[in-house]
């Protein structure tokens, strides 16, 4: 430590890296390292520009570092960073106090160590090679494999008339759009040309702009010393910030505005995890999963400039330094049991574009404008609210005006006639929308996408979700198909623009990635921001709602292949015609692995359950994974935690402890020995699992109030209906639906490990509890028989067993029970969903062994899905799943099928089972559906043959992801997955 | 003979050998029309060398051991009152000991030890096929009986036949042909929709040394079912050396141009049955371990160039 001190002190240019800013003033702060059997106790303290070492640890340190024994820290010195974040999420270090800081040193670390960590990191790369190769098919099988992916898209399914018609497709021929490929459209290849070829680069954009302006204007006070009302705070902030962002038009592209001012730019939230990259500024470029660019500029504007500002204003710290680090929040902290999204974000919601597309920005505005004449004189906070919204829309107003500036300029300087056109066209639709009502398809389009880019400047870039696209668009692209519909060339010509408008769209928000620092490619492996698309389904009074634009949708899904947007559909058995669901299958075919599908019948029936209104639940779009919001109208932060039901299994067989955290948490409900009967022991399971609710519940509301403080989103309230009535941003409540919604992870796994004790102790008493406990804690070793007992002899989910789906249904009653007895900090129920995003994962790996006969660190199953070896029939797994009392789910499942098309199986063949599967599983009442159409030779192969799969595409637990992004647990959980071929 | 398998009070008649299912398996995609469930029946009057299921020859159940799901535990040798399991024995299992009584079988954790066979009635059958009646419905599928040799038990797999064709499902069976003709037209033509057939070769005494029984009957049948109304598709298993013979199969496409047929089916020959075989603990005695070469394949579709050859 000492030596850590003297490379600071004695070197001018490490020593500046303790400044805060530009105004000279230091970081002053201090961190503590102690072993827990306090062999190791020391302090570094940052005073004044001066490190020192400490031999007793102050009593107000501002973090912690506690280690299980002195070997931990000589590990962590010498870890790289993504291996520091690891021991943390092993529990081999514990984080008391500010976790902002202890990424700071571990940036002061990676600035001493930063050579040997690259070399250990090239290392760690080779290392994965060598391991992966060794797993990998034969060289001679590659191209076979390869082929199997490409060839699908040579020849593609043609409408014909016995498929049935959705009577909404009015203009469409052929609605499959066969005679399109993605060679039509050489722009969206250039554009996915960059989009697989550009590393991501960390854009400092936003978190700047917005961070100069809060020194300047003040964060908790203004400048006169008064309290700031946060909505007006941030609305003005955010009218700054879309005044001076850069205003960029992409060469070739149709739509004007992005995100970031990189090509593809990692967009940073430094109130909610954004600091979490601080201790891997150095290495990031050249981590093994997913790494980001950063320019040297970057890392000075972030470390000086930037994070220093909110090492304290963030969700998460702000709760450790008011309410004293909670246990709830303790437990968040060590991952292995729950997962907060408020510590990220808040916005996994769905706005009102059909609003904004008809009046504007100015009607909007209007109908705010009169909604303030008609407040009492006593609403003051009414007032404020909504004219922050206002001032809102204004910034939206000033970019679309820098835009079209922008493009005007770009016009003139271009030499090309033809583009000289587009952009002129481009600048006069910016002059237009989003601050007036959209008249054609290009502007309905431009004024979603310049909308998203300020939502996106406002709101965290997770989940945030389009909604029903087909819907929204429809009635410009008939505005435009009625002038031109009796010229079969014209006609051909807007369909084609149509879907490379919708391609441009689609590929315009690929242009930013959330921040995912190391740990989260173990958390959520490759996941992208995750903006769901909903197109099918029925109208608000029940009608068929496919419509020309659907197909559309669907072509721009099918030519592209991306990851983002995260494309979901909506299928009414009944009401949508086959032809539909038929295309569907065939997009999935195509892509591998996209759109998920859904249930639309059963999707309503859960959310009238909740007590909404029809209208408003027939008009529900799946927002960031699958969960369904009520468009426009919900402010339902669909995934605001990600909850290992596994964690309370593991604390009911030890007495309320958690074995891998070691810590005795929950309540005492008795050791295994204790319990006479299987419902004793269910109890023991309820009652942690009320804990943990009740816990995590807590959390979530402390961390949603902090929201209310920190950042409310006046925009995206003045897009939500409900808010301006009640003069109320979304984060209070404003809304006219206010639920949570939460993520049940590891159905299956519960399921039958509860049968397995049930039956094996319980009612056929062929081993005591004592006994498979015992062969749970060795991992099985030692006891193979039992082990076998249990991966053979017990009935599993998923296996076409009434005894497995009754115990199913138990574990989902109780999770809608639990959750169900609380409310949210806005007024709202919690409802529950079983889909994991890659948390089956994650969670997987910081569980022991299960009685299920599931192995210690292994992956649980991804949502709701049975085990792989529940049964070699698809079709038992799709019964039990189907049997589900779905109307306890209004957050929606994952239920994840693999199919494998035998080697040459013809393309309509395959189409055609999978048609079958869909559509009997939807006749069964099961609610969602998700497909894989790979082989796990072919994901074998990519593990060790990237290059060739880069746009390989694979279903998670909700959302898409580029397979070879993956982390190698996830890949693997692919791989394992039940492959069910004919 | 074990005793539970003797029928004594069962259907049949007494001395008869109560029918055995072999498994149920669902999900199948070429087994006929859409998506089926196939119920493959245990015992068959053929012995062909090159059976790919093996374990479906013998009406009687058998002891199955595979030791790869082995765990090593011990059970099956203490549990066993002949004394015919010996663990350090790579095979196993004594065969000239072993009574089939299946003691081993039913205390073997891992499933490495199994039975061959069980028992079922027509409601258990016709209960466990029906819960996949909505996809043969939405799919155009059904049920396929095949084995072993469903017409070994004409009586049994008429009534399975006549309970799912009234619980509205398409019913196909696959046979070797070898049939009192009769007895089927009584007992379960009448319930079927559709009938894959299988000829294997032409001349009578080729046939009696390679698929132990003559073809006369075979090849009556297939007249009688070609005059029938039920749809019936003919199919060549290309077993390599034997069935493939140039000759051989010129002689089966005139044979069927002579019954007026004009689409056909070809088999391909598939390897992996010695796997099974021995875990059954029979020597392999047809050797041809890999499948059909592109050459050969290509060869056999050519003797049948006048007909639609289907998958």
């Amino acid at each position: 430590m000492s030596l850590f001190a003297r490379a600071f002190n004695k070197k001018p240019d490490r020593r500046r890296y303790l400044l805060k800013d530009h105004l000279g003033r230091w970081i002053n702060w201090s961190i503590g390292f102690r072993t827990r059997d306090d062999r190791v106790q020391q302090a570094v303290e940052f005073r004044d520009g001066q490190v020192h070492v400490l031999k007793a640890i102050p009593a107000d340190v501002d973090v912690m570092l506690e280690f299980p024994a002195p070997r931990d820290v000589m590990d962590m010195i010498r870890a790289t960073p993504d291996e520091i974040l690891n021991m943390v999420r092993r529990g081999r270090i514990v984080i008391h106090g500010n976790s902002v800081l202890g990424t700071l040193f571990n940036f002061y670390v990676s600035l001493l160590m930063r050579d040997g960590q690259l070399k250990k990191l090239a290392r760690a790369r080779e290392a994965d090679a060598k391991a992966v190769a060794k797993e990998a098919p034969p060289e001679g099988a590659h191209e076979r494999l390869v082929e199997g992916v490409t060839q699908r898209k040579r020849s593609l399914l043609k409408w014909k008339p016995e498929f049935g018609r959705d009577p909404g497709v009015s203009y469409l021929r052929d609605p499959y759009l066969s005679d399109l490929r993605l060679e039509d459209f050489p722009r969206l290849q250039k554009f996915l040309d960059v989009h697989f070829n550009t590393r991501p680069e960390i854009c400092p954009e936003r978190a700047l702009l917005l961070t100069e302006w809060f020194k300047d204007n003040g964060f908790e006070e203004t400048r006169e010393g008064k309290p700031w009302v946060p909505e007006l705070r941030q609305a003005l902030a955010f009218k700054a910030l879309m005044e001076r962002r850069r205003p960029i038009v992409r060469e070739g592209d149709l739509l004007a505005g992005t995100t970031t001012s990189k090509e593809i730019g990692v967009v940073l939230y430094p109130d909610g995890v954004g600091t979490m990259i601080w201790g891997e500024l150095l290495t990031v470029p050249h981590r093994l999963l997913n790494p980001y660019d950063v320019t040297p500029e970057t890392v000075e504007v972030l470390h000086h400039e930037v994070f220093p500002y909110w090492i304290w204003r963030n969700f998460k710290e702000k709760i450790r330094e008011e309410k004293g680090n909670p246990l709830c929040q303790q437990i968040d902290d060590r991952f292995a049991v729950y997962f907060l999204w408020k510590t990220v974000a808040l916005s996994h919601t769905v706005p009102d574009f059909a609003k904004l597309l008809a009046k504007g920005t100015r009607g909007i505005v209007a109908d705010l404008r009169a909604e303030m004449e008609s407040a009492a004189p006593g609403e003051e906070e009414k007032r404020v609210t909504l004219e922050a919204m206002i001032t809102c829309l204004e910034g939206l107003e000033a970019y679309a005006a820098n835009l079209a500036g922008e493009a005007e300029r770009l016009a003139r300087a271009c030499d090309d006639p033809a583009r000289r056109a587009e952009l002129e066209e481009l600048a006069k639709i910016c002059r237009k929308v989003p601050a007036h009502p959209a008249e054609t398809l290009h502007e309905a389009v431009q004024a979603i996408w310049t909308a998203w880019v300020g939502l996106h400047m406002e709101n965290t870039n997770a989940g945030l979700s389009i909604g029903r696209l087909d819907r929204l668009l429809q009635p410009y692209f008939e505005a435009d198909a009625a002038k031109v519909k009796d010229d079969p060339a014209k006609f051909d010509a807007l369909v084609r623009r149509a879907v490379e408008l919708v391609a441009c769209f689609f590929m315009r928000c690929t242009d930013h990635l959330p921040l995912i620092p190391d740990i989260g490619n173990y958390l959520f492996g490759g996941s992208s921001s995750d903006q769901a698309i909903t197109v099918g389904g029925v109208t608000p009074s029940g009608e068929d709602a496919v419509c020309d634009m659907t197909y559309v949708v669907l072509k721009a899904t099918e030519v592209l292949n991306v990851r983002d947007p995260n494309v979901n559909a909506r299928y009414y058995p009944g009401v949508n015609s086959d032809a539909y669901l038929r295309r569907l299958c065939e997009v999935n075919f195509l892509t591998a692995a996209t759109p998920s599908l859904h249930n639309d019948r059963v999707v309503i029936d859960a959310l009238l359950e909740c007590g909404h209104e029809p209208e408003d639940a027939r008009d529900w779009a799946a927002t960031g994974c699958v969960e369904p919001t009520m468009s426009g109208k919900h402010f339902g932060h669909t995934n605001c935690m990600m909850f290992s039901m596994v964690a309370a299994l593991e604390m009911a067989l030890n007495d309320g402890r958690h074995p891998l955290l070691e810590w005795n948490l929950g309540p005492r409900t008795g050791s295994v020995d204790q319990f006479e009967s299987f419902e004793q022991f269910f109890e023991a399971f309820r009652r942690q699992f009320a804990f943990l609710v009740d816990q995590s519940v807590e959390y979530n509301n402390l961390l949603g109030l902090e929201h209310q403080v920190l950042r409310p989103t006046p925009l995206l309230s003045s897009l939500v209906e409900g808010t301006t009535r009640a003069g109320r941003d979304v984060t209070k409540g404003g809304a006219k639906y206010n639920s949570s919604g939460v993520a049940c992870i590891g159905l299956a796994d519960v399921t039958d490990s509860l049968l397995a004790i049930k039956k094996l102790v319980f009612d056929d008493g062929v081993v005591s509890f004592c006994e498979l406990k015992d062969a749970v804690d060795a991992n099985f070793e030692g006891n193979a028989a039992l082990f076998a007992t249990l991966r053979k002899k017990v009935p599993l989910f998923g296996s076409g067993s009434d005894e497995a789906v009754t115990m199913a249904n138990r574990v989902v009653a109780l999770a809608r029970e639990e959750f169900g007895r609380h409310k949210n900090y806005r007024g709202g129920p919690y409802v529950v969903g079983f889909w994991s995003m890659s948390n089956h994962v994650a969670f997987g790996n910081l569980a022991g062994a299960l009685p299920s006969g599931r192995l210690a660190g292994k992956a649980f199953t991804p949502g709701l899905t049975p085990q792989a070896h529940a049964s070699e029939n698809l079709l038992d797994n799709v019964r039990d799943v189907a049997r589900l009392d779905f109307r306890k789910v209004a957050n929606n499942v994952a239920f994840n099928v693999k199919v494998a098309p035998k080697p040459g199986e013809a393309h309509a063949d395959v189409v055609e089972h999978l048609f079958h599967y869909a559509k009997t599983y939807f006749q069964l009442g099961g609610m969602q559906m998700q497909l894989n159409v790979v082989t796990s030779d072919t994901l074998r192969d990519a593990m060790a043959r990237p290059e060739a799969y880069r746009n390989l595409l694979v279903r998670i637990s909700g959302y898409n992801a580029y397979f070879v992004t993956l982390n190698r647990d996830m890949q693997r959980e692919l791989i394992e997955r039940a492959e069910f071929g004919g | 003979m074990n005793a539970m398998v003797a029928d004594a009070a069962g259907e049949g008649g007494a001395g008869r050998v109560r029918p055995l299912i072999l498994r149920i398996k669902g999900n199948s995609l070429d087994d006929g029309p859409g998506i089926r469930s196939v119920l493959f029946f245990k015992g068959c009057p053929l012995r062909c060398a090159w059976c790919h299921n093996p374990e479906s020859q013998r009406t009687e159940p058998e002891l199955s051991f595979d030791g790869e799901s082995c765990v090593g535990c011990g059970r099956c040798e203490q549990v066993c009152p002949r004394k015919a399991i010996r663990l350090r024995k790579p095979e196993r299992i004594d065969r000239n000991k072993c009574d089939d009584c299946f003691a081993c079988a039913d205390a073997c954790p891992g499933g490495a030890l199994e039975r061959v066979g069980t028992p079922a009635t027509v409601e258990e059958v016709v209960e466990a096929v029906l819960v996949d009646k909505p996809f043969f419905d939405a799919s155009g599928g059904g049920v396929t009986l095949s084995g072993g040799e469903p017409t070994l038990h004409l009586e049994f797999a008429g009534r399975i036949a006549r309970a799912l064709k009234g619980a509205g499902v398409h019913v196909l069976l696959e046979t070797c042909g070898h049939f009192r003709w009769d007895a089927f037209e009584r007992n379960l033509l009448p319930w079927l929709d559709e009938v894959y057939f299988d000829v294997k070769l032409v001349d009578p005494g080729e046939h009696r040394r390679w698929c132990g029984v003559g073809n006369e009957l075979i090849l009556e049948n297939l007249a009688k079912l070609v005059d029938s109304s039920v749809p019936m598709l003919p199919r060549v298993p290309l077993v390599p050396g034997v069935t493939d013979a140039e000759e051989n199969l010129r002689a089966i496409s005139s044979l069927f141009q002579g019954l007026g047929l004009r689409r056909v089916a070809l088999l391909p020959y598939n390897p992996t049955w010695h796997g099974k075989a021995r875990a059954l603990g029979r020597r392999v005695e047809f050797k041809r371990d890999s499948f059909l070469t592109k050459g050969e394949l290509a060869r056999a579709r050519d003797c049948f160039h006048a007909f639609e050859v289907v998958a």
